[in-house]
């Protein structure tokens, strides 16, 4: 179980250190640090990361212990509107799905965001997430 | 430096700095654009030759080579665009809009066309890799290292960079954990007769290749062909192999003319030294 662990937990550097220098490319890829949550004084971080292989958006949420691996995510070059869902355990260590829909803003720039909604379990909220530097 | 040529100097980095903010609102690789050559400052001078050009130089194994000739002095500068044709493009070259960019490629690209390119990394001083390091305005020379089996590209222009393209037979670094994505990527080459050719990947995703805009990952392989039909003519053609951005491989390219003054016309036929000096936001008050 503990090696799990530290795999898990290597697997998740070694994410983030190789998606660290994309700025320009696919605009999904890289790290994202934001919240979610139900009203503006319940927030819960969340950490985002995409990857782009040239035909499918890969990533996981909360890269970690408790890391939820991305399904279904999508980006719609049209709108610039994002997709993605995962399924992964809640504050209580029940497992819970979510769905995140949401829009690129300030799309040419390194820092930009995605805002949108964030459904988990029976809880809907907002969510905002910024793409590290 | 006299007064006089601090003047001078002074005038062109105004020039410069004017000429880059209206290239971010103008640019565009709609139609072929042309990095601005030398220009005389006030004499009517002319970088560039008059006439029909020498044939080009040579070296002791009868080899064309890219830098000038013995007992000369100059380098190249003032490149083209590898989409669009006319100008110093290649009539060859695929208009931009059929460029078989993926649709999350082409969204992007439209975008920032509409936004006048205004988060261009370049434009923040940082390298321009791929064909973008011969269209940046302040000139390139190739300075051929023979006994070292290796070719070095010093530009004048953004930071200053330099690119190594080496030309020992070694294999490009494999694409793993090891390899660390840089703004030139890595490069091997060979000649092949009077034409190097030159096959690089590795490259980052923190600029832009080209002029314009176009996207590209760090997935981007570039195959690049150096030729010099004429002394006054570097021939550039690049095939853009981005699986990740394009749907397909492409081809582009463009001439470069030769310089045989100095940037501000004045003879000498050498690059000057020109510092982009990142996140400037006083520029008027530097002299």
């Amino acid at each position: 179980m503990r090696i799990r662990k530290f795999a898990l937990l290597g697997v998740a550097m070694w994410l983030g250190a190789a998606i660290s220098p994309a700025q320009e490319g696919h605009p999904l890829v890289g790290a994202w640090h934001g919240t979610w949550g139900a009203t503006e004084k319940d927030r819960n971080d969340i950490t985002v990361v995409m990857m782009w292989d040239g035909k499918e958006i890969t990533g996981m949420i909360n890269p970690g212990l408790d890391a939820g691996k991305l399904q279904k995510a999508s980006l719609n070059p049209g709108g610039w509107t994002v997709h993605f869902e995962t399924d992964m355990k809640d504050r209580s260590g029940a497992m819970v799905h979510i769905t995140a829909e949401g829009k690129l803003e300030n799309l040419t720039n390194v820092r930009r965001s995605i805002v949108g909604t964030w459904t988990q379990g029976s809880v809907k909220g907002d969510f905002t997430i910024k793409r590290d530097n | 430096m006299n007064k006089s040529r601090s003047v001078i100097a002074g005038g062109w980095c105004v020039v410069a700095v004017a000429a880059v903010a209206l290239g971010l609102v103008l640019a565009s690789s709609s139609s072929a654009q042309e990095t601005p050559g030398p220009q005389a400052k006030g004499k009517g001078k002319k970088g560039k030759a008059k006439g029909p050009s020498m044939p080009a130089p040579r070296n002791k194994d009868g080899r064309v080579t890219l830098g000038p000739g013995p007992g000369q002095n100059g380098f190249w500068g003032g490149g083209g665009s590898i989409t669009g044709r006319g100008g110093a493009s290649l009539p060859t070259n695929l208009m931009p809009a059929d460029v078989p960019l993926q649709p999350w490629a082409r969204a992007l690209w439209q975008v920032r066309q509409k936004e006048g390119q205004k988060d261009d990394p370049h434009a923040r001083c940082l390298p321009p890799g791929g064909p973008r390091q011969f269209q940046t305005p302040n000139g390139f020379e190739f300075i051929e290292e023979q006994d070292r089996k290796r070719i070095t590209i010093i530009f004048g222009g953004g930071p200053r960079s330099w690119r190594f393209i080496y030309l020992d037979g070694r294999r490009l670094p494999p694409n793993d954990e090891d390899r660390i994505p840089t703004y030139f990527g890595y490069s091997s080459g060979h000649w092949d007769g009077d034409v190097l050719t030159v096959e690089s990947e590795g490259y980052n995703e923190k600029f832009w290749f080209v002029r314009g805009g176009l996207p590209h990952t760090d997935a981007l392989h570039l195959t690049e062909r150096f030729s010099r039909p004429d002394y006054d003519t570097l021939r550039y053609e690049v095939t853009v192999n981005d699986p990740k951005a394009y749907t397909k491989p492409w081809d582009g390219g463009f001439t470069v003319p030769w310089t045989y003054t100095n940037w501000d016309g004045m003879p000498g036929g050498e690059m000057h030294e020109y510092l982009c000096q990142d996140n400037e936001r006083d520029w008027e008050r530097l002299r």
